[in-house]
């Protein structure tokens, strides 16, 4: 898989982000580019959840810019972002968790808050359609009605990437995905994701666990206390010993 | 001059408002409850003042400590027996506010048994108003409670400053994540924080039995004052919650001024309305936004 | 008997309705709101006046009342859904002492502490309702509406989205709905059916006045619902019937002192109120496990 020279889906460019005395975000330059898996890689506290609240307005950038598809994403809250094509999951998940896995998957289709949603009844019934059909494809059909709350571990992760599955967005910004599946799982789960880039998705991952990052990976960017140290090819940056160091906690 | 009168009376109750909201910051920032029986702490702390002292003919110093304690024990009590119950169960701010309305509606109707539904009051000299010039009057009560409240605030200020235990619970106040992993014991804390906040609606119970009197549904004001005062001085500050206390009790003193007493009791709520339209931080607070 | 009855099974529907419209928020929304008896009162209101100066119609009092209530919802739901929804129980607490204050201070509109008596019989289609029989029937249907509403509403796309932004709100952001929106939608509503109970009422004792919409009604309301459980339509519902068949019940116990009866039914609430939020926070119906919707 080429790192492709195609204008980057998403641009970061000298993003600064402070709390008090701390430098979550520190000059970042961070591209996209469109078609291919990114993953954002580095140590506890780098700063990786935080370019994702950046990115989806849960956060304000200090200085700096952020676009999307060439147009600023200043000002934007979660939800715009959302609207503009960009779908966000979790690392603690964030399922509706007194709903069913079905109601999950489905009312992330629902997005208007008017007491009916746009199409009529044909698509009522496409949205029910396309839940059950995700269902299927993450191998939760079994668990359509339980409650979210219910699930087993690795029944959540699907779930929470159901609920991404289902949308039509075309920027995923997934926070620590997979972490903690079984290789089968984590397999299944890797073959999921990558079955979409064809259709032209971008995705950009959280991953902690630097042995799988190796897999999924078309390009990865190491991130240490808020700044971007090095991106590239997957295999220079993880056979790189600073960067290694740096990850497992041998600092200057 | 009446606008002059209107300001004296509305430093006196805005004193006691202020104590009475910094009590229930003091308690809501460092245990996170939504202590709606503050108001129940001050009726209990009330009527067992008048009936000390009209009743049982208990000398007033004597009946107003004991009221006092009482008020402290009820506070205390009802955290280790209803409400630290409820948060060891993961229960939501909502359930605790339930319980504590329903402790509250609980208390309320006991009180009415008990003494009725209409007013009681003590009458005492100390209510008759003294000339101090120009026209302006105010009783020895009033310049007592006010004297007194500057001298809670003057106690807060070094134990809130000084000590082990009052240090904490101001950290606490203005960071509520530290709760779950703080040094001191937790369970210490919340009694203190209890203690003290409702020892500081004492003052605000025993003048309103002599002067406006009290009645069982009293409580409910007192503790939406409370929680109005800490909104607009700004939720996570206890100087804040003080400051609001006085802004309103100075507010629905002038507010007699153009409107009759009735309307000027509402004044509160909309200034706590205008704070939350505009200003959800309040004045001096930390954080407000979802 | 059979009067005592029938008006018992009257007051049971209007409070079915207000519990009903008061779950719709609670307990599928997780918006708890403590002004639930000052809309009751401005309907009530609302309804007195339009019978005495305009129309005896129920089907004109009706939805002058309900659209009225929802426009005066928005008081609360734009300054304080924006923000943490614990501002949301305070502003509407604030608004159930401005509303109880509006009512005995404005006399030249609501009497004042005397409040309005003498409203006129309903009529529907021309029919004067002064039977008990005839009002119990229409009672019962406006609760039958009501509830229909809610079990529809809770089962389409408007449920799911209030219950996704119960159990995760910066989740429902972030898959584009919009929380404030919603909500400020739902409150409407609730506020809206919570007006038909309060036109109802102001026509089945025919008078109004200040004392029936207090703060205490707005717990009775709420223990009505916790009582019977936030769960489900029915709960609500079934913690109506119990908490007016209680006083009835107390009645028979006849040790009791015959004038405190008031206090103890409100003591016994109280109580209720309290061991249910130690040991069943979700009520008698309903599940056992309820979401801490505030938790960070």
């Amino acid at each position: 898989m080429n790192a492709t020279t195609d204008t980057p889906v998403l641009r970061l460019k000298g993003v600064n982000k402070r709390f008090g005395g701390v430098v979550a975000a520190n000059d970042v330059d961070l591209d996209l580019p469109p078609g291919i898996i990114t993953t954002l890689v580095g140590p506890n506290g780098a700063g990786k959840t935080t370019l994702f609240n950046l990115i989806t307005g849960n956060l304000k950038p200090d200085s700096g810019l952020i676009e999307l598809r060439g147009q600023s994403l200043a000002g934007v809250d979660p939800r715009n972002a959302a609207l503009r094509g960009i779908a966000r999951s979790f690392q603690d998940l964030r399922l509706f968790e007194q709903m069913s896995v079905f109601e999950n998957v489905l009312s992330v289709m629902e997005r208007s808050a008017l007491p009916w949603q746009p199409g009529g009844r044909a698509a009522a019934r496409a949205r029910r359609e396309k839940a059950d059909a995700t269902l299927d494809m993450v191998g939760l059909t079994g668990w359509r009605d339980a409650r979210a709350i219910d699930l087993g571990y690795a029944e959540q992760k699907f779930l929470s990437l159901a609920r991404i599955l289902v949308t039509d967005a075309s920027l995923w910004l997934l926070d620590e995905p997979a972490s903690g599946l079984d290789p089968a799982s984590y397999d299944r789960f890797v073959k999921l994701v990558r079955g979409r880039l064809s259709e032209g998705i971008t995705i950009c991952l959280i991953e902690h666990n630097l042995d799988i990052v190796h897999g999924i990976s078309d390009r990865i960017a190491f991130l240490d206390q808020g700044t971007v140290l090095a991106a590239g090819e997957p295999r220079t940056i993880l056979n790189d010993p600073k960067l290694a160091a740096i990850y497992f906690g041998e600092r200057r | 001059m009446l606008l002059l009168q209107l300001l004296v009376d509305g430093l006196q109750l805005g004193a006691l408002y202020a104590l009475m909201a910094v009590g229930f910051a003091i308690i809501f920032g460092s245990t996170r409850v939504f202590h709606y029986a503050h108001g129940t702490t001050y009726i209990i702390v009330g009527y067992l003042f008048y009936y000390m002292t009209e009743r049982a003919h208990v000398p007033w110093w004597l009946a107003a400590a004991l009221a006092a304690c009482a008020g402290v024990i009820f506070g205390v009590a009802l955290d280790r027996y209803v409400y630290r119950p409820i948060q060891r169960d993961e229960g939501s701010f909502f359930t605790v506010f339930v319980a504590s309305f329903g402790v509250g509606v609980v208390a309320e109707n006991l009180v009415i048994i008990l003494f009725g539904a209409s007013f009681v009051s003590i009458s005492t000299p100390l209510t008759r108003a003294n000339d101090i010039g120009g026209g302006i009057v105010i009783s020895w009560l009033g310049i007592a409670s006010m004297l007194v409240a500057v001298a809670l605030f003057a106690f807060l200020n070094w134990f809130l400053g000084r000590t082990d235990v009052g240090v904490a619970l101001r950290a606490l106040s203005e960071n509520p994540e530290l709760v779950r992993g703080f040094g001191l014991n937790p369970r210490k804390l919340s009694q203190y924080a209890f203690a003290i906040g409702s020892l500081l609606v004492v003052p605000a119970a025993l003048v309103a039995t002599c002067v406006t009197g009290l009645t069982p549904t009293a409580g409910h004001r007192v503790v939406l004052i409370s929680i109005a005062a800490s909104i607009i001085g700004g939720i996570g500050s206890l100087r804040g919650a003080g400051l609001g206390g006085l802004i309103l009790g100075l507010a629905e003193s002038l507010a007699v001024w153009k409107l009759s007493t009735g309307w000027s009791e509402a004044v509160a709520f909309i200034i706590l309305f205008c704070f939350i339209l505009a200003r959800p931080s309040g004045l001096f607070g930390t954080r407000a936004r979802v | 008997m059979v009067g005592y009855i029938l008006n018992l099974l009257i007051l049971v529907s209007i409070s079915g309705i207000l519990a009903g419209s008061l779950n719709f928020i609670i307990g599928y929304a997780g918006i708890y709101s403590m002004a639930h008896a000052a809309f009751f009162g401005i309907a009530a209101y609302t309804g007195a006046l339009i019978a005495m100066h305009v129309s005896t119609s129920l089907l004109v009092a009706i939805p002058v009342a309900m659209a009225l209530c929802a426009i005066l919802s928005l008081v609360i739901s734009l300054p304080s859904l924006r923000v943490r929804g614990e501002y949301f129980v305070v502003a509407s607490l604030g608004l159930q002492m401005i509303a109880f204050t509006v009512f005995s201070e404005w006399k030249e509109v609501t009497g004042g502490l005397g409040g309005i008596t003498g409203v006129p019989v309903a009529t529907l289609f021309g029919f004067r309702l002064r039977s008990l029989e005839s009002f119990l029937a229409v009672s019962l249907f406006c609760l039958a509406f009501v509830t229909l509403v809610i079990y529809v509403l809770a089962r389409t796309s408007f449920g799911r989205n209030l219950k996704a932004i119960r159990d995760n709100e910066v989740a429902a952001a972030a898959f584009g709905k919009n929380p404030t929106f919603i909500k400020t939608i739902a409150v409407a509503i609730s506020s809206a059916l919570c007006g038909i109970a309060g036109v109802l009422y102001a026509f089945h004792v025919s008078f109004v006045n200040p004392e029936s919409f207090t703060v205490d009604q707005s717990v009775l309301i709420m223990a009505m619902i916790i009582i019977g459980g936030t769960g489900t339509v029915f709960g609500p519902i079934l913690g109506a019937l119990i908490i007016h068949l209680l006083p009835a019940g107390l009645t028979y116990l006849t040790f009791l002192p015959a004038r405190e009866l008031a206090s103890l039914q409100q003591i016994i609430y109280g109580a209720a109120m309290v061991l249910l939020m130690i040991y069943r926070p979700s009520g008698l119906i309903g599940r056992a496990n309820i979401k801490d919707t505030w938790s960070k």
